[in-house]
């Protein structure tokens, strides 16, 4: 009977002390750590528009982002709210019924710059609405604006992988067309499922348009050898193609669905059908949210 | 010879962890597609098992003999995760590269193995060598495998192309992994019995 107690109190004794020194690290690295998410993400997003180290983003570039909520009012409905950024550094919320009506819209005390953090982003729209809603961050897709006009949009997803979830990002142009596709987090298999991230596979997506993406599905077929040094920017340079060729290569496949990946089809389906819904949903919300700025006369920022 | 550097040494050769104790066979099958690969996991493995070593060596007194395994598990468990989170801080372009191998290593064969064979018996700094050596040896393993496969499956070796053909796909693909453990394991014995005289036992020492 002693026994038993003495191992009870190790095992105990062994996990608090585990714990303590997991919160300890937690505790000090969860800043750190934060920021360095926020500039990888600014810096995926820059790389999706096509601008990195060797080509400066112009200075007439800007990236709003726009950051969808579910609300749930005092009588259990459920409706989704859009902060905008208007014209002029004024933030409104959108908010819309699910059969895309605009509700209300409410002005936001704040500008769009200081919103980026989340708490402080979620007590002021939770000040905004009226008492008793309930407020939740879903998603934030960023609009890439130049001189007035949209550049482009940055949509990010989640889907299923092959162990845990995969986040993507999907750029698309204004009349949606996939302009770049990135993977922010996975946990697929080095050597096999995480081939997903090499451009050879992601480039696959690009210049797919919004018909050909909703069709889009996956063989399991070896890549046509001409066009994995067409999409992979070092080899083709290794082979000597000219940008000509380059484009020529992809044309001539444009409309071939996504090749799977050896030794990986699960992986490859998944980041397939991630982009697939992560662009339909996104046009579907896009159109009812660009009727609802239309109908509210709003001017906004993008 | 010194016994710190026979204990680097035994895990290196006499007793590599892949080759000659057949331990941590899956992740040295499902990841060595590339040398690259090999040796960012042989890397994290390193780290873990030498601060798991170290940590059991120093605190062995304290662990109830009957409730060992599992606190060796929770002990390489935070040192998983105290690693995927400072690494981050530290160096966001290293971890980019290791990010999703140490997230594999939580419960390999090899570390635990060391743990309960050795580091629960030994002081400190012989425990310490001995995890620096099991390191190094799946280090060297995991490189060695993946140089062979990745050669033999796409014709290149750290990503450079060097023939421009694939000469043997199936070498990229599972099965591939298998021959080439196979293989070595084979030529490992082959030597042991060539040195020795006597037939290997199967697997290895333990």
């Amino acid at each position: 009977m002693k026994e038993i107690f003495k191992i009870t109190m190790s095992l105990t004794a062994v996990c608090i002390a585990a714990s303590l020194i997991l919160g300890f690290v937690y505790a000090k690295t969860d800043h750190a750590r934060k920021l360095n998410e926020e500039r990888t993400e600014q810096k995926t997003i820059q790389g999706l528009l096509g601008f990195g180290a060797d080509e400066k983003a112009p200075d007439d570039l800007k990236i709003f982002p726009v950051y969808r909520y579910v609300i749930t009012s005092p009588q259990g409905e459920t409706s989704l709210g859009y902060v905008l950024p208007l014209k002029g550094d004024k933030v409104v919320l959108v908010e819309l019924d699910l059969s895309g009506k605009p509700i209300r819209v409410l002005p936001i005390d704040a500008s769009i710059s200081s919103l980026a953090d989340q708490a402080n982003r979620d007590n002021i729209i939770n000040g905004a609405l009226p008492k008793g809603s309930k407020s939740v961050w879903a998603q934030t897709i960023f609009v890439a604006d130049r001189g007035g006009k949209r550049l482009s949009y940055v949509v990010p997803g989640v889907i299923q992988g092959f162990k845990t979830f995969i986040k993507l990002m999907v750029s698309l142009t204004p009349d949606f067309t996939v302009s770049g596709v990135a993977v922010t987090y996975s946990e697929e298999d080095p050597g096999l499922g995480a081939e997903i991230q090499k451009d050879f596979f992601r480039n696959q997506f690009v210049g797919k348009t919004l018909d050909l993406i909703k069709k889009l599905s996956v063989v399991k077929e070896p890549l046509p050898a001409d066009y994995a040094s067409s999409l992979d920017p070092v080899k083709a340079k290794q082979k000597g193609l000219t940008a000509e060729q380059v484009k020529e290569i992809k044309a001539k496949h444009l409309n071939d669905d996504i090749y799977a990946l050896t030794g990986a089809t699960i992986s490859s389906r998944a980041l397939t059908k991630g982009v697939v819904n992560t662009v339909q949903k996104f046009v579907k919300r896009l159109e009812i949210l660009d009727e609802a700025i239309r109908k509210e006369q709003l001017s906004i920022a993008f | 010879m010194n016994r710190n550097v026979q204990l680097l040494w035994n895990g290196l050769i006499p007793e590599n962890p892949i080759f000659r104790l057949a331990l941590s066979m899956c992740p040295a099958v499902a990841v060595t597609t590339s040398v690259q690969n090999g040796l960012m996991l042989g890397l994290a493995v390193i780290f873990v098992q030498v601060f798991s070593s170290c940590t059991v060596a120093i605190f062995k007194s304290f662990i109830h003999p009957r409730i060992r395994i599992p606190a060796y598990v929770i002990v390489i468990a935070l040192w998983v995760t105290v690693i995927d989170m400072i690494l981050p801080v530290i160096s966001p372009e290293v971890y980019k590269q290791v990010e999703l191998f140490v997230k594999l290593i939580v419960v390999f064969a090899i570390i635990i193995s060391r743990l309960e064979l050795f580091a629960s018996k030994e002081p400190l700094i012989p425990s310490f060598f001995d995890g620096l050596g099991m390191g190094i040896g799946f280090l060297f393993g995991l490189c060695l495998i993946g140089a062979i496969r990745e050669f033999f499956g796409t014709g290149q070796l750290f990503g450079f192309d060097i023939l421009g053909f694939n000469p043997l796909l199936i070498m990229v693909l599972p099965a591939g992994g298998f021959f080439v453990i196979g293989f070595i394991m084979a030529i490992f014995n082959w030597i042991e019995y060539k040195l020795t005289g006597k037939i290997p036992t199967s697997g290895g020492a333990h």
